[in-house]
């Protein structure tokens, strides 16, 4: 099931925020500290990361930051009341998040952005599947190879097969 | 000030005198009118932020409300349609018909609450301003001081914990909203002087016939060399853009009208402490131009 983390000090916010995303039958862990979500990352492969940006102690960017090092596949997403400059430039240069939301918010926006995060966080996760699967294969590859050089260097021109004219194969070392 | 042997050169005869007094006065109208319009500007900010997360989650649960009417009226419709009542029971259950009730409680109890919060905030911030209030008038300090801190509440809490260390206080006569006024920019200039997380100490004391109020920081302090320059206008330290350096300039004056006095003792690296000290003046009232 597709996980997503939600980090906000306002209680409230994140009621209505898990009423709204469990309905689209995601499951949704609510963290209304940066400690317990920041435990909470190495509990759980969350796919979408939402933090409010202005928080107690630490702020949201710098939150989203840790975040991207200890899971770096989950896509991170700031949804803040405090819109100004700043803070968007700091989100989008130092945690690179992939969407930066304003409070108050429309449902389907929401909605619609963490869908798109959650088919990126998949892309990705395919992308890394796909990777691991070729790398596996061209070890194999390799390994083949290798065997085959080895072979090759105890006796001279056995991974080889000689033909006739006729294309019959000849065996011995006559040629 | 007439008297002053540098300015001889200059003519100034008392009608000269009144003149300029009077433009002086008008000046100081104007300064104390755009600082308190500045005050105003840099609290919607604030403001803003604390009102945007209610109406956040009211708006959002309305729109949840409205998904879950849906439900609820498809359930009532069925009552007059449905031909069975295992048939109802199945609408109940797929519509997770026990979830929606208790759900729809909460959803309208947190929406209230929000509502009340935006309520609390909007009268706050009027006490605050009291718009056109320009008179001396018997006020309590203490509910001033507490309404300036809900005020600036939002933007101090990222930064500081306030400790309140209040005496007991007789009413004061004042200008509450210019006092109010006062307490914000040390409030403000205390938070802006803390890196990282501090403290910010708001303490008073009654004392024969004036009260003291202390606003303490545990900021980075106010070096040597600034220190006697604090309360000159635009003396400021922020980047260009941020400060106009009026604010303790406009407090010291608020304070002066007042017959009271603001002081400063700060310590480079510890912190900073600003006390204002205000004639308590009940009998007095021929000062009150
Ligand atoms: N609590 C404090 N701790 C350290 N420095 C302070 C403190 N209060 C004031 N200062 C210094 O005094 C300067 C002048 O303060 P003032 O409130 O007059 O203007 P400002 O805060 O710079 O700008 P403005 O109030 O217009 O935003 C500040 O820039 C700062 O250097
Ligand atoms: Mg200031």
């Amino acid at each position: 099931m597709i996980k997503i983390q939600l980090v906000d000090d306002e209680p409230n916010i994140l009621k209505a925020l898990k009423r709204l995303l469990k309905a689209q039958g995601w499951e949704v862990d609510a963290y209304d500290n940066v400690d317990d979500a920041l435990g909470g990352l190495l509990a759980h492969d969350y796919a979408v990361i939402v933090s409010d940006y202005l928080m107690p102690a630490v702020d949201g960017v710098t939150y989203l930051q840790f975040a991207k090092q200890r899971r770096p596949d989950a896509m991170r997403l700031v949804l803040t009341a405090h819109g100004d400059r700043q803070s968007v430039i700091k989100a989008i240069n130092q945690a690179e998040v992939y969407r930066y939301l304003t409070k108050p918010w429309n449902d389907y926006e929401i909605v619609a952005a963490i869908q798109s995060a959650v088919e990126l966080h998949q892309l990705v996760r395919e992308n890394h599947r796909l990777l691991q699967t070729v790398a596996t294969q061209k070890a194999m590859l390799q390994a083949r190879e290798q065997e085959l050089q080895r072979l090759e260097a105890e006796h001279p021109g056995i991974t080889q097969v000689l033909r006739d004219t006729e294309g019959s194969i000849l065996v011995g070392d006559d040629s | 000030m007439s008297g002053d042997p540098i300015m001889t050169d200059v003519p100034n005869s008392p009608a000269d005198d009144t003149a300029l007094n009077e433009q002086l006065e008008r000046v100081n109208r104007q300064l104390l009118q755009s600082e308190k319009m500045a005050a105003i500007g840099q609290l919607a900010a604030g403001v803003a932020h604390e009102i945007n997360n209610p109406i956040g989650y009211v708006y959002s649960n309305l729109q949840s409300l409205d998904r879950y009417l849906v439900d609820m009226f498809r359930l009532t419709d069925a009552i007059g349609s449905a031909s069975t009542q295992e048939e109802l029971e199945e609408l109940k259950q797929s519509i997770d018909y026990e979830f929606l009730r208790g759900d729809l409680e909460d959803l309208v109890a947190e929406s209230r609450e929000g509502i009340e919060r935006v309520k609390t905030i909007i009268t706050t911030l009027m006490d605050f301003t009291h718009a056109d209030e320009e008179e001396f008038k018997l006020a309590d300090i203490h509910w001033g001081i507490n309404t300036t801190l809900s005020v600036i509440n939002n933007e101090i809490k990222y930064k500081a914990e306030v400790v309140k260390d209040f005496g007991d206080l007789p009413l004061v006569s004042c200008i509450i909203s210019q006092i109010n006024q006062v307490i914000l920019n040390l409030l403000a200039n205390a938070a802006h002087s803390i890196e990282g997380f501090g403290k910010i100490i708001v303490r008073t004391r009654h004392e024969s016939n004036y009260v003291v109020i202390d606003v303490e920081d545990t900021g980075k302090g106010i070096s040597q060399e600034h220190i006697n320059k604090v309360f000159d206008p635009f003396f400021t330290t922020k980047p260009i853009g941020e400060g106009t350096g009026l604010g303790l300039s406009l407090s010291f004056s608020i304070v002066e009208k007042h017959n009271g006095r603001i002081d400063v003792t700060s310590t480079p690296g510890k912190g900073t402490c600003f006390r204002i000290i205000l004639p308590i003046g009940t009998s007095d009232t021929g000062r009150c131009s």
